[in-house]
């Protein structure tokens, strides 16, 4: 648990320090792209691929370019039926979903293998 | 206190990372206008389209479609590319503020993904020092900056999958046996090479040749095959699922892979199996003959570092070293593909060389001292040693020609929309449907590409009229033109960079492009001026619009509907 404290905290600390990098150079729009880019595309498929045996460093970078295919097809057919804007929202919170239900499919196979 | 070398190496590779963001964000620092060539203009336009409607579609908007309409040739009318990168674009442009900054920075990111790619697998490789160094050096590679800066935005972002995908391969590969095995790193080769697929199908390509010749390499290095028919059926499924999302575009990228063109069957003579490139000849026009040449793009001096670095891998034969072989020979199958009739886009896989050349010529610099017997600590000084001369010639020889590059590009007023264009192209978005044409007369030819970024921040069907005037075509064909081109068009007069013609500088740098590419406009203006062209358009204005209603006059544009 303090471990992935620490890698949540070193995270943080990376994307602050992007954020305020881009705030210097680009403005308000380039702190908050680099903050959706986090938040949209890395975070949720993060939170999925958290759940499988792979490196820190691993997690991080194929979350990423993971995260720019699954969430934007996503986006596009939700936002066939319902506003873009919404179907963002919608797209964020069904990956965040399935990252908590595969962490716990997976949770309950490991009981089943202790027990 | 003592720092963790963990976050020291996170540090230093971050410092670089946003270094070289700095340096590929210069074109939009301080200019907020958008910029480009065709290219860019359509995948600027088709993001800033879904997020501004707030919806995404299947058939083409009228302004993209008049353009693009037939590039689709599974389901023509649809979009010729999957869909994701677009939307990846929109979603980023929908949740920060702005149309232009948001876009350009989220491709800047996309485009400059293969350093962290490339980080990330050397770094797993062969160590920190390696990584680092052949980040900063792809950084300034000029065959990745020239298509940033021309618009070939998903391919950029594409080529980044590739030493992924093969990396997943090979971690799958390498630890296999029956006993104990990863298989997660197959399954993750497969849902990233179908992502690789969705953001640009050439770099895929190039991924699954990697694979093949990377899986022989392997094949004969470890004598092991990893066959689990599970593990290659479950990434099939992964792979299969995600190709099927969008069918439209999957099935174009079956139809183009398949089609036969009438260049495929130009077959080259064998002489170019000893070059790299293609010939600069066979894309004179499109592409600058500077970016096939490996002293320019590369620099010189990298040279006998790159050979030093394949021969050191070659006689090391680790199967680390194989990977990097493996993807060199893949390379090269890749850019000779014209020998079994493949000739289209060849030019384009060009500008992944730098991707596998730099990390081999970093380890061949490094790897100087390890050829030679030094005693103590002298080998660690050398290596070291070798690594400050990389950067220092890095920054000595390639870094001023990237900043330079990226700096100047697009600095012209002339060569991008100036805010009276932007205020037109928001008006006619604001008070036109979608499927009214425009057409405007204005810019002239050489720098027509301004028309089409109207169309794309009007997301107004754009035609472009400045020929007929010029070649005096109206005054004969003008029934037709009426009849096809003009009736019931709302027609856009633009004098707007005229009025930057005061500055004498300006108009000298606008007739220099006339000159330099022959213009037939030059030939045919009265007065052979850029003013020349003004007074035609002036005096067609004024004899054939008096009686169409003008509807908008602001900053010397103005825009007529015309009435049959």
């Amino acid at each position: 648990m303090k471990a992935e404290m620490k890698e949540y905290m070193g995270m943080g600390i990376i994307l602050i320090a992007a954020m305020a990098f881009f705030y210097f150079i680009l403005g308000l729009a380039g702190m908050v792209s680099v903050l959706g880019i986090f938040l949209l595309f890395i975070a949720p498929m993060h939170l999925i691929l958290d759940n499988f045996e792979l490196s820190r460093d691993e997690k991080m970078i194929f979350s990423f370019f993971i995260g720019v295919g699954v969430f934007p097809s996503l986006a596009y057919w939700i936002g066939m039926l319902i506003s873009f804007k919404a179907a963002i929202i919608i797209s964020f919170v069904i990956l965040i979903i399935a990252g908590f239900l595969i962490r716990r499919h997976l949770n309950k196979d490991m009981g089943k293998e202790h027990a | 206190m003592k720092i963790n070398k963990r976050y020291l190496e996170a540090a230093v590779f971050i410092a670089v990372y946003l270094f070289i963001l700095y340096l590929w964000t210069l074109p939009f620092q301080g200019n907020q206008m958008p910029y480009g060539e065709f290219d860019a203009i359509s995948h600027w336009g088709l993001a800033d389209f879904i997020e501004q409607t707030d919806r995404t579609f299947i058939y083409l908007p009228p302004f993209l479609d008049n353009l693009y309409g037939g590039d689709n040739q599974f389901k023509p009318h649809t979009l010729w590319y999957h869909p994701p990168f677009h939307t990846d674009l929109a979603i980023i442009s929908a949740f920060a503020p702005g149309r232009v900054v948001p876009i350009f920075l989220t491709n800047a990111i996309f485009a400059t993904a293969i350093i962290i790619s490339i980080f990330f697998v050397i770094r797993n490789l062969y160590g920190f020092l390696p990584a680092v160094l052949s980040s900063l050096l792809l950084g300034f590679s000029l065959r990745d900056i020239m298509p940033y800066l021309w618009g070939q935005w998903p391919e950029r972002f594409g080529y980044a999958f590739i030493p992924l995908a093969l990396y997943c391969f090979y971690a799958y590969y390498t630890t296999y046996t029956k006993e104990n095995n990863k298989p997660i790193y197959l399954y993750l080769a497969g849902i990233l090479l179908a992502v690789q697929l969705m953001i640009h199908p050439l770099s895929f390509f190039h991924s699954l040749v990697g694979i093949f010749v990377l899986g022989i390499a392997l094949l004969l290095k470890t004598r092991k095959l990893p066959l689990n028919w599970k593990h290659i059926g479950i990434t099939a499924a992964l792979f299969l699922i995600l190709f099927a999302v969008f069918p439209y575009q999957s099935g174009n990228v079956i139809k183009s892979f398949t089609q036969d063109s009438k260049r495929e069957h130009e077959y080259p003579s064998l002489s170019r199996l000893f070059n790299w490139a293609p010939d600069p000849k066979d894309f004179t026009g499109s592409v600058p003959e500077s970016y096939f040449s490996f002293r320019q793009m590369h620099g010189l001096w990298t040279l006998p570092f790159l050979l030093i670095g394949i021969l050191f891998l070659a006689i090391r034969r680790e199967n680390r070293d194989i990977f990097l072989l493996a993807w060199l020979i893949s390379l090269y199958l890749i850019l000779h593909r014209d020998f079994i009739g493949k000739f289209f886009f060849l030019h384009r896989s060009l500008s992944a060389t730098a991707h596998i050349f730099v990390p081999i010529t970093v380890i061949g610099a490094l790897s100087i001292p390890s050829l030679i017997k030094l005693p103590g600590n002298y080998g660690r000084f050398l290596k070291y040693g070798a690594a400050i001369l990389a950067v220092a010639l890095a920054f000595v020889y390639n870094f001023p020609q990237a900043q330079s590059t990226l700096e100047a590009a697009y600095a012209s007023p002339l060569a991008r929309l100036n805010p009276a264009q932007l205020e037109a192209s928001e008006w006619l978005k604001g008070n036109l449907n979608e499927n009214q044409n425009v057409s405007i007369i204005g810019p002239p030819w050489q720098i027509m590409q301004k028309a089409d970024w109207m169309a794309s921040f009007s997301h107004r069907t754009s035609f472009f009229f400045e020929g007929f005037l010029t070649w005096k075509t109206f005054n004969e064909n003008r029934e037709e033109t009426v009849k096809y081109h003009l009736l019931n068009d709302y027609i856009v007069f633009d004098y707007s960079d005229i009025a930057l013609l005061p500055d004498k500088g300006l108009a000298e740098e606008l007739m220099d492009t006339l000159r330099k590419r022959n213009s037939l406009a030059i030939a045919l203006l009265p007065d052979k001026s850029y003013n020349g062209m003004a007074e035609l358009w002036l005096e067609f204005e004024k004899q054939n619009m008096g009686n169409h209603a003008l509807l908008y006059n602001n900053k010397n544009i103005r825009v007529y509907k015309h009435e049959g």
